[in-house]
C-alpha cells in the first residue's frame, strides 16, 4: 500500500473510527454516571474522541526513524485516540475496571505506568495507561457499521501525568532536535516530583473522607431507615454533613441501634408523620440525619445546643416535634 | 412526656390588671374572638409553651386540691368539652379566678392566655393557661374599635424567644383515665411553671399563682420521688469513672443539694448543671436518671423518706474498715485521696487511700 492508496483508504474510513471512538467515550461516561459520578466534576478534562491528523498518520506510517511498518494502514492503531484525565491515581483504577469490565470491546493493556515501574524501577519517564480497544464482535452504531478489527486507543491519566506528557510529547518525544541530556534529567525530576506529589493527593483524600461515619456505615443505615419509616427517599445534603462533622464523637458502633430503639417506642410512634407533613418546610425534614438530630434533643440535649453549628431558628422545629424545652438555663 | 406530638386547636386571650391603689379589684378585659396566629406565629407560640412546660423544662407535676364546683380545675374539666362559643364565654371565668388570686398591689397584671388542643400518641386533650405579665415600659394595647387586644402586644409578650415573663399551667388528660371517677386527679395531670420565681427562689411557682389560682399543692408522691432521685444519684455517683476524691465531692454534694439548699423544687437538669462541671457528663447523667423512671421536670424536693441517710456519710473499705460522720461534719473535716501503694507480684501498685481528719482523737478502745 503506498502512500496515496493510504490516504484514500483512511478517508473512507474515518466515519467508521469516529463512530468507534465515540462508542467507546459514552459508554464509560455512561458507567460513570452510573456510578454517581458526574462526569463534568470526575473528569479534569473533557473527554472526547480525536482523529489522528491526515499528516501525522502519514508521518507515522512511512516517515518515523527507526519504525518500519509492514503493514501501517492496520497496525497503526491510534488512527483515532481518546483520553481521559482524572485527579488521582484512585481514580485512573476505577476507569480501568469500567474497560476492563465492559462486554461489548476487546481491550489490549499495552501501556501500564505500574508495570513499566517494575520493568524500569530506577527510571522516572512519562507514565499512562494506554488501551487499545476494539469491537467483539461486528458493531453497528449511529447507523455506521464498526468492524472488529477497528482500534481505539484509549489513555487514562492523572491531570498531573497529563501536564507532564503535554509539555514532553511534541517538545521532546517528537521534535526533530536533539535534545540535551540535562533537558531530560530534568524532564526526569519533574516526573518524580509529579509521582510524590500523586501519593500525597490520594492520602490526603482518604483522610478526609474516612472517619466513624464510614466506618460504622451510618448514613447509610439512616437512609433506610428513613426510606422505611416515611416512604419517602431522604437526601444528603451540606447541612447534614455539617452536623454529622460537629457531633463526631456520638458515632460509634451503638448509635444506629439506639437511634432505631428510640423510633420503635410507641411514644415516638408519629414521628414519621411529623417527618413527612414537614417535608417542604425545613431542610433537615428532608434528611435522614433528623433523626439523629431527634436522638441528640432527647439524649444529649446539652452538646446539641451548646454546639449547634446553624441560627436555633432550624432546631426549634424539632424541638417543638418533641416537645422538648430548650431553655437550659 | 406530655408535649409529643401536639396541636394547638384554640386560643384565646383576655386582659387582667393589678389591683388599683387602694386595693380594688379591676374587672378584666375580655376577648370575644379566638386568636388566629399565622403559621409563623403559631410555630412560635408552640417553642414557647414547650420551653416552660415541656420535657427537661423547670414546670412542676402538682396536685389538685381544690375540686368544688367554682374552682379551676372543676372549670378546667368543664371547659374542654364545650364548643368554641362556650369555650370562649367561659375562658373569661379563668380570668376572673387570676383577678381574685391576685389580692396584693404588688402582683403585675398581663394577659390570660387559655389554650386547648393535643397531644401524645393517642391524641389526649389537654388546656392551657398562661400569664404573661405587664411590666413597666408595655402600653396596654387595646383596639379602641373592637376592644380586643392587639395581636401586635400579644405577640411581643408571647412569641419573642427571650421574654420568660410568664407562668404557665397545663392540665393533660390521663391516657389511661376511665372517666368514672370524681377525682379530677384520676383524669388530669398538672404541670405549672413559672420561670422567674423558680430561678430566683427555687420554688415551683409563686403561691397565689399554684394554690389561689389553680387550687393545686404539691403533690403526695414528692417524697417517694425524692427518695428515688436520691438513690439513681448516688449509684450514678458510685459508678463513675472517676476518682475517689471526685466521688466523695459529688456525694457531699448531693447530701448539701438535699439537705442545706432551700429550693423547694429539684431535678436531675437542676443538679446536673449545679454539679457536674462536664457537658457530656451532664448529658449522660441526664439520661441515665431519664432511663430510671424519674420524671425529667423539676419535682418537689422533700426528703422524709431519706432523712436519716442524710445525716450521715458512710465510706467502707473492702478490708472492713469504715469511717461514718455526720454529712456537714464529714464534707468540712474528712479529706479521702487515692494514692499508689506497695507494688504487687505483677508489678502494679496496690490501690491505697489516704484519709485525713482535721481533728483530734478523744478516745480509743
Amino acid at each position: 500500500m503506498n502512500e496515496l492508496e493510504f490516504i484514500n483508504q483512511w478517508k473512507l474510513d474515518k466515519p467508521i473510527y469516529e463512530a468507534w471512538g465515540n462508542y467507546v467515550v459514552n459508554s464509560i461516561c455512561y458507567e460513570l454516571e452510573k456510578m454517581g459520578k458526574n462526569s463534568d466534576t470526575f473528569l479534569k478534562i473533557p473527554s472526547k474522541c480525536r482523529l489522528k491528523e491526515d499528516s501525522s498518520l502519514v508521518d507515522k506510517a512511512f516517515y518515523r526513524p527507526g519504525k518500519q511498518y509492514s503493514d501501517p494502514y492496520n497496525q497503526i492503531e491510534d488512527k483515532v485516540g481518546a483520553r481521559f484525565v482524572v485527579l488521582l491515581l484512585e481514580d485512573i483504577k476505577e476507569i480501568c475496571e469500567i474497560v476492563k469490565g465492559n462486554s461489548e470491546w476487546t481491550f489490549d493493556e499495552c501501556k501500564h505506568f505500574e508495570d513499566d515501574k517494575k520493568r524500569d524501577p530506577l527510571l522516572f519517564t512519562y507514565q499512562s495507561v494506554h488501551y487499545i480497544l476494539r469491537p467483539k464482535d461486528n458493531l453497528i452504531t449511529h447507523g455506521i457499521n464498526v468492524p472488529a478489527t477497528t482500534a481505539c486507543e484509549l489513555q487514562v491519566r492523572t491531570l498531573l501525568q497529563h501536564a507532564h506528557a503535554e509539555l514532553t510529547h511534541d517538545a521532546i518525544y517528537k521534535t526533530k532536535k536533539t535534545v540535551r541530556p540535562e533537558v531530560h534529567r530534568t524532564v526526569a525530576k519533574s516526573m518524580a516530583l509529579i509521582e510524590t506529589t500523586d501519593e500525597f493527593f490520594t492520602s490526603v483524600t482518604k483522610q478526609l473522607n474516612y472517619g466513624p461515619l464510614q466506618e460504622y456505615g451510618v448514613i447509610e443505615r439512616l437512609d433506610g431507615l428513613y426510606l422505611s419509616l416515611t416512604g419517602i427517599k431522604s437526601h444528603l445534603q451540606k447541612s447534614s454533613i455539617v452536623i454529622w462533622d460537629e457531633y463526631e464523637q456520638f458515632i460509634d458502633d451503638k448509635l444506629f441501634d439506639n437511634i432505631q430503639i428510640l423510633l420503635t417506642n410507641p411514644k415516638y410512634s408519629y414521628l414519621p408523620d411529623t417527618i413527612k407533613n414537614r417535608y417542604p418546610e425545613n431542610v433537615f425534614y428532608q434528611q435522614s440525619t433528623i433523626l439523629f438530630i431527634y436522638w441528640m434533643l432527647i439524649y444529649r440535649k446539652r452538646r446539641l445546643l451548646e454546639n449547634w453549628p446553624f441560627q436555633r431558628e432550624l432546631l426549634e422545629p424539632l424541638a417543638v416535634d418533641l416537645g422538648m424545652s430548650t431553655w437550659t438555663d | 412526656m406530655h408535649l409529643l406530638n401536639f396541636n394547638v386547636d384554640r386560643i384565646i386571650i383576655h386582659q387582667v390588671y393589678r389591683r388599683d391603689p387602694d386595693g380594688n379589684k379591676i374587672v378584666p378585659t375580655q376577648s370575644h374572638e379566638f386568636t388566629n396566629f399565622e403559621q409563623s406565629a403559631m410555630q412560635e407560640f408552640k417553642s414557647r409553651v414547650k420551653d416552660a412546660i415541656g420535657e427537661g423544662s423547670k414546670a412542676v407535676q402538682m396536685e389538685i386540691v381544690n375540686q368544688e364546683t367554682n374552682d379551676l380545675p372543676t372549670l378546667v374539666d368543664q371547659l374542654i368539652d364545650k364548643d368554641n362559643v362556650g369555650f370562649a364565654v367561659s375562658s373569661y371565668d379563668i380570668a376572673k379566678k387570676l383577678t381574685e388570686a391576685q389580692q396584693t398591689k404588688s402582683i403585675p397584671g398581663g394577659i390570660v392566655v387559655i389554650f386547648s388542643g393535643t397531644q401524645g400518641s393517642h391524641s389526649k386533650r389537654f388546656l392551657g393557661i398562661i400569664k404573661a405579665e405587664v411590666h413597666s415600659g408595655y402600653e396596654k394595647e387595646i383596639n379602641p374599635k373592637t376592644n380586643e387586644i392587639s395581636l401586635k402586644f400579644v405577640e411581643e409578650l408571647l412569641l419573642t424567644p427571650g421574654t420568660r415573663l410568664y407562668k404557665t399551667a397545663g392540665f393533660f388528660e390521663k391516657f389511661d383515665h376511665n372517666g368514672i371517677s370524681e377525682n379530677l386527679n384520676d383524669k388530669w395531670i398538672v404541670m405549672v411553671s413559672d420561670y422567674q420565681i423558680s430561678k430566683a427562689e427555687g420554688k415551683a411557682a409563686a403561691h397565689y399563682f399554684y394554690s389561689d389560682f389553680l387550687g393545686c399543692g404539691y403533690p403526695e408522691t414528692s417524697a417517694r420521688t425524692t427518695k428515688q432521685f436520691y438513690e439513681s444519684t448516688r449509684l450514678f455517683i458510685s459508678e463513675m469513672n472517676a476518682t475517689e476524691e471526685r466521688k466523695s465531692s459529688l456525694l457531699n454534694a448531693l447530701t448539701t443539694y438535699l439537705k442545706v439548699e432551700t429550693s423547694s423544687t429539684i431535678s436531675s437538669s437542676d443538679f446536673a448543671e449545679k454539679y457536674l462541671d462536664d457537658i457530656d457528663l451532664q448529658d449522660t447523667f441526664t439520661a441515665y436518671m431519664k432511663s430510671t423512671g424519674l420524671p425529667d421536670n423539676a419535682f418537689t424536693k422533700d426528703i422524709e423518706h431519706i432523712e436519716k441517710q442524710l445525716q450521715f456519710r458512710k465510706v467502707n473499705f473492702r478490708s472492713n474498715v469504715k469511717i461514718t460522720a455526720p454529712s456537714d461534719v464529714f464534707k468540712d473535716l474528712v479529706i479521702i485521696e487515692s494514692i499508689d501503694g506497695d507494688i504487687d507480684a505483677s508489678g502494679s501498685p496496690a490501690e491505697w487511700t489516704k484519709v485525713i481528719i482535721k481533728d483530734r482523737i478523744i478516745k480509743q478502745e
